[in-house]
């Protein structure tokens, strides 16, 4: 609840770069997500410029975050 | 931006909070926030989670100087580079996808629209949004169901994020009340049809389904900062 309330004063940017788990977190450590089917989580803004736009705006500072929804090529993951 | 904030490296996180400038830094850079804060992280559940509460504080402190300015409900709609990247991000985030197809001519109605939609206490944070562009040309061959050529698709993203299946259309000039009311009653039927993935089953699967998805980025990580991707195991700096 704390964390959800804090990420809605800061403008969350999550930048998707390719991913490979040569030394970054290996698939095998990968869990099931807590959070509920279909509840509200993070609106992570998915550019730069649409999250710098948005920060501005609102002048909540940015959370960036880069990563990637793939694993070793695996698609569908985060 | 990720090497600028990893010393050269190109990995697959980088962390760091900005002022609302985009420029200042208001913590340093790391692969994660906790790095980001120089909080030591691992071990125990107990101690994660006690990391991860030194965290929230130290965000707490930095949001504390940046009163948000601006009510809420006139935030920016997220969009997306690409259709292939929204469908695969909705597919790990396991969240509906909202795609709006629009001519030129209504992309700005469409989006004001939206923006009403995705800032409703209802919707936010339940559903990625993305807005047609010209590379999304061929977005209808990988999703089943659709009948129109543009409006507002509600898409189930598939289990690698590489096809989906629309699970409701409306025509662009719908209302956000309309729109509103179609994605809470897919997003429940959804809710109730779908369980979480094991991220490491997904993986596993995929490996032995032989997944592979490639997108504009070049695959790999540059770890040990030579300007190079390294395809294979890189050294550690």
């Amino acid at each position: 609840m704390i964390m959800k309330q804090l990420m809605l004063n800061m403008t969350c940017a999550a930048i998707l770069v390719t991913s490979v788990a040569a030394r970054g977190a290996k698939p095998d450590e990968l869990g099931v997500s807590p959070q509920k089917m279909g509840s509200a989580g993070v609106v992570w803004y998915a550019t730069w410029e649409s999250a710098l736009a948005e920060a501005k705006r609102s002048q909540r500072p940015i959370f960036f975050m880069a990563a990637a929804a793939q694993c070793s090529g695996i698609s569908g993951v985060f | 931006m990720v090497r600028e904030l990893l010393e050269g490296r190109f990995v697959n996180t980088a962390f760091c909070i900005f002022a609302p400038d985009g420029k200042k830094r208001l913590s340093r850079s790391g692969r994660s926030p906790q790095m980001g804060f120089g909080i030591k992280s691992g071990g125990s559940a107990g101690e994660v989670e006690k990391a991860n509460a030194r965290v929230i504080e130290a965000m707490a402190e930095i949001a504390k100087k940046y009163p948000a300015k601006d009510t809420k409900a006139a935030a920016g709609v997220v969009d997306f580079h690409s259709f292939e990247q929204a469908l695969n991000v909705s597919s790990g985030d396991q969240r509906l996808l909202v795609f709006s197809v629009a001519p030129d001519i209504q992309q700005v109605a469409v989006k004001k629209t939206m923006q009403e939609v995705a800032n409703h206490s209802e919707v936010i944070g339940r559903y990625h949004f993305d807005f047609s562009s010209a590379t999304d040309a061929k977005w209808s061959e990988v999703v089943e169901g659709d009948s129109q050529k543009s409006g507002i698709f509600i898409i189930e993203s598939g289990e690698f994020g590489q096809t989906g299946k629309s699970v409701g259309e409306l025509p662009l000039g719908s209302s956000p009340e309309q729109i509103r009311n179609a994605l809470t009653k897919a997003n429940k039927n959804y809710a109730a049809n779908q369980t979480r993935k094991n991220y490491a089953e997904h993986v596993k699967k995929g490996r032995r389904t032989g997944v592979k998805y490639e997108d504009a980025m070049p695959w790999g990580e540059d770890r040990d900062a030579d300007g190079k991707i390294d395809q294979s195991r890189g050294k550690r700096r």
